[in-house]
C-alpha cells in the first residue's frame, strides 16, 4: 500500500512526485508527535534516522517487538525536499529556494510555499514536533537539541532526548520564516535537533540520534517498552550566553583532529591554519574558554572571518556575534 | 569634481587572492551624499549597467560643467562581487542570500561583513537607490518597491524616479534583513528598484531610470539646479495588496506567453498556455482574472505547479498609464 502523502504534484517532464510520510499508531487519534527531516536535501543523517525509526515503529505496530507497544499516533516525514535529496541539493533544485525560509507557506503560492504549507498543515495538530537537521556541508555538529526562545516546558522536555547537549540559541531575524518559527505560532512543544554534517552519513551520530528519539517517544508515552541501551552521557544544558564562537582572522587551510563532544581546557589548540601556497603554519586557533566542543569546521578552505568551531562554556560568556553566525545551519 | 575608486572591505580568500568590495566616488562638494547599490544578487545585472551610465554621465559632466556636481555620488555596482564574477545569485561558498544578512556584523561571516561594511559606508546618505533585476525567471517593468511603514517618506521620492509602478508592500518580517529595511530603519532613505530580468541587461530600462535618478538627485541638491536634464517620460501607477493579482501555474510544463509585457489586459483574456513537450494538447490556459496591466511576465518557460507566471495590477478609475 502506498504511504500517505502530504502533497502530490506534477513535474514538468519527469514523473509526478509526492512527499510521503509515515502515519503510525491509532489513526483515529490526533497525532501526538510529528518528526520531520530533509527540509534541506543534503542533510542525510536525519532522513536516514527517521526512515529507520519508521521501520522500527512499523515493526512494533506489527507485533515484531513483543516488548514494545505503540500507544499514540506519530507522523514521520523522512524527507520534505524529495527532489533535493535525490539530487543532493540543499535547496529546492528548480529555483534554488531554501524551503526552510518559506514558512508558513501558502497553498496557492509558489511551489515551495505550497510545500511549506502542506508540511505545516500536516504537522500542526501534533502536540510535540521535532525537526532534524545536519548543519551544512562545512560544519559538523554534536548531536544536540537546539532551542530558540523556548518555554519552560520545552526546556524540561529537551533533556528527555538524552542527547549530550541542549543548547539555547538567540533568535535571528532570518529564522522568522523557518518551520520552527511557524510551529511556535501553532503552540505545543517544538524541538530542533542538529546532528552531524550535511552531505555525509555518519553512523555514530545516526545511532545516537535514533536512540534519542526512541527514548523521547518512550518518555512522552507514545511508545511503551524497555529503554534501549543508552550511553551514560550526562545531558548538559547550555543557556543562550554559553556558546562561544571561534572565528579565524586568517584564511587558508584549516586542519583539526578534534571530535565533536570533546571537553576542552582554556587555551587548548582547536586547529591550525596553513598557507595553501607556501605550506607554512599561519596560526593556531585556541579556545579562550574551557568547555564542550559542540561544533567544528570540516571544510578546510577557510575565508578570513570564517567560523571554525563553537565551544559551550559552563559559564555565561556574552557574545553579540553569536546571533549572526548560524543563518545557514538550520 | 574629484573621482576616486576605493574598497570598503577587503578580505583574504583561502588561497592567495583577496576580495575587494569596490566603489566609485564622485565628489563635487559639500552638498548631499547619495549612493546607488547594485549586484547584491550575483545574477542581477541591470544595476551594474545603470552604474556604468551614471559614471559616464558624471565623467561627461566634469568635462562640460565641472561645478555641476554639488554633492557626492557613490556607486557600489557589485556588493556581491564573487557572485557577479561567477554567475551565482547568492554569496559563493556561503550559499547565503546577501540581502537577508543586513545589517550584518563586522566580525561575522563574509555575507555579514559585506552587509556591515555597506551599512557603515552608506550611513548618513541623503538617498540610497538599491537596484535589483528580478531573477532569471520573471521580467519586471521598472518599479519601486516600498514597505508601507516607510511610505510617507519614500513615496514622494519614488514619484520622481521616472518609473512605471510604485508597489507598496505590507510588513513581512523577513524583509527586516534586507539592506533597504535596515537603512530605512536607521533613517537613511533607501528606494528599492526592480526592473528587467536576471542575467540580462535592458538598456531602455536603464536609460529610463537614469533620467529619474538624475532628476531626483537634482531635487535633493546633489546636482546644480540649472543643469538641463531630460524630462520624465513615465508616471508611476500605485500598486498594493488590494490591486495586485498573482498568476501561479496550475500544473507543470512549459509556459508560453501570448502577450507582450506591460500591456493592458481584459478579464478572461488568454495570456498564455502551459503545454507539454510530450504531447500536442494544452495542459492549462492562463487567463487574466481582472482588467488591468500586466507588469510581471515570466521569461523562463519551464514551470512547476505554483510557479509564478505573471502579475497583473487591476485597473483603478483614474489610473494612468505611462505618459
Amino acid at each position: 500500500m502506498n504511504p500517505p502523502a502530504l502533497l502530490r504534484m506534477t513535474a514538468p517532464l519527469r514523473e509526478n512526485f509526492d512527499i510521503p510520510y509515515h502515519d503510525l499508531g491509532p489513526r483515529t487519534d490526533t497525532p501526538r508527535v510529528a518528526c520531520v527531516a530533509g527540509i534541506h536535501g543534503d542533510e542525510v543523517n536525519g532522513t536516514f534516522v527517521l526512515s529507520r525509526l519508521a521501520a522500527f515503529l512499523h515493526g512494533v505496530a506489527a507485533g515484531k517487538h513483543a516488548d514494545h507497544e505503540l500507544r499514540q499516533r506519530i507522523l514521520i516525514v523522512p524527507a520534505v525536499n524529495v527532489l533535493g535529496l535525490n539530487l543532493r541539493n540543499r535547496r529546492w533544485p528548480f529555483d534554488g529556494t531554501d524551503i526552510n525560509r518559506m514558512f508558513p507557506g501558502y497553498d496557492a503560492g509558489e511551489t515551495t510555499q505550497r510545500i511549506a504549507h502542506a508540511v505545516l498543515e500536516t504537522t500542526r495538530p501534533a502536540a510535540y514536533r521535532v525537526d532534524v537537521h545536519s548543519s551544512n556541508l562545512d560544519f559538523e555538529e554534536l548531536p544536540q537539541v537546539r532551542l530558540y526562545a523556548p518555554s519552560d516546558a520545552e526546556r524540561t522536555t529537551a533533556r528527555t532526548f538524552g542527547l549530550p547537549a541542549v543548547i539555547e540559541r538567540p533568535m535571528n531575524k532570518i529564522f522568522t520564516t523557518t518551520i520552527a518559527a511557524a510551529w511556535r505560532e501553532a503552540g505545543g512543544q517544538n524541538f530542533i535537533i542538529q546532528a552531524g554534517q550535511a552531505g555525509v552519513l555518519q553512523p555514530w551520530h545516526c545511532e545516537r540520534l535514533f536512540r534519542a528519539l526512541v527514548v523521547f517517544l518512550t518518555r512522552i508515552d507514545v511508545l511503551h517498552g524497555p529503554p534501549l541501551a543508552v550511553e551514560d552521557d550526562e545531558v548538559h544544558y547550555f543557556g543562550v550566553e554559553q556558546t562561544v564562537p571561534l572565528i579565524s582572522s586568517d584564511a587558508g587551510f584549516f586542519v583539526s583532529r578534534h571530535p565533536v563532544g570533546r571537553w576542552l581546557q582554556t587555551g587548548e589548540v582547536i586547529g591550525q591554519v596553513y598557507d595553501g601556497f607556501h605550506g607554512e603554519l599561519r596560526t593556531e586557533i585556541h579556545t579562550p574558554v574551557a568547555g564542550m566542543l559542540s561544533g567544528i569546521r570540516r571544510q578546510p578552505l577557510l575565508f578570513e572571518g570564517d567560523l571554525v568551531a563553537r565551544v559551550q562554556s559552563r559559564h555565561a560568556v556574552p557574545s553579540g556575534i553569536d546571533t549572526y553566525l548560524h543563518g545557514k545551519g538550520q | 569634481m574629484r573621482i576616486d575608486q576605493n574598497s570598503i572591505l577587503t578580505l583574504q580568500l583561502p588561497y592567495r587572492e583577496r576580495l575587494h568590495l569596490r566603489r566609485a566616488v564622485f565628489d563635487g562638494g559639500s552638498g548631499p551624499r547619495v549612493a546607488v547599490v547594485a549586484g547584491i544578487h550575483g545574477d542581477e545585472l541591470e544595476g551594474l549597467y545603470v552604474c556604468h551610465r551614471i559614471a559616464g554621465w558624471l565623467e561627461q559632466l566634469r568635462t562640460v560643467r565641472p561645478d555641476g556636481l554639488r554633492g557626492c555620488v557613490e556607486l557600489y555596482p557589485a556588493l556581491n562581487p564573487l557572485g557577479i564574477d561567477t554567475l551565482q545569485r547568492f554569496v559563493p561558498m556561503f550559499d547565503e542570500d546577501l540581502n537577508r544578512n543586513f545589517p550584518g556584523h563586522a566580525e561575522g561571516l563574509l555575507p555579514q561583513r559585506i552587509a556591515d561594511a555597506a551599512m557603515r559606508a552608506l550611513d548618513g546618505a541623503a538617498l540610497v537607490i538599491d537596484i535589483h533585476a528580478s531573477n532569471i525567471y520573471l521580467r519586471e517593468i521598472p518599479q519601486v518597491r516600498i514597505a508601507e511603514e516607510f511610505a510617507e517618506r519614500l513615496v514622494p521620492l519614488a514619484r520622481g524616479m521616472n518609473l512605471d509602478v510604485i508597489w507598496l508592500h505590507g510588513a513581512l518580517t523577513v524583509l527586516e534583513a534586507t539592506i533597504a529595511h535596515s537603512l530605512n530603519a536607521r533613517g537613511v532613505p533607501c528606494l528599492v528598484v526592480e526592473m528587467g530580468v536576471g542575467m540580462r541587461i535592458t538598456p531602455a530600462f536603464s536609460e529610463q531610470l537614469l533620467v529619474g535618478i538624475l532628476r531626483v538627485w537634482q531635487s535633493l541638491g546633489v546636482l546644480a539646479p540649472d543643469i538641463d536634464l531630460p524630462a520624465c517620460t513615465h508616471t508611476p501607477l500605485l500598486a498594493d495588496h488590494t490591486n495586485v493579482y498573482y498568476l501561479n501555474a496550475e500544473t507543470s510544463g512549459m509556459f508560453v506567453p501570448q502577450v507582450e509585457h506591460w500591456i493592458s489586459v481584459r478579464r478572461g483574456e488568454r495570456l498564455g498556455t502551459i503545454v507539454s513537450p510530450l504531447e500536442g494538447a494544452i495542459l492549462s490556459e492562463v487567463r487574466s482574472p481582472v482588467d488591468g496591466i500586466l507588469f510581471t511576465l515570466r521569461e523562463y518557460p519551464i514551470v512547476y505547479e505554483g510557479s509564478l507566471m505573471a502579475r497583473i495590477m487591476e485597473s483603478r478609475p483614474g489610473a494612468r498609464r505611462t505618459a
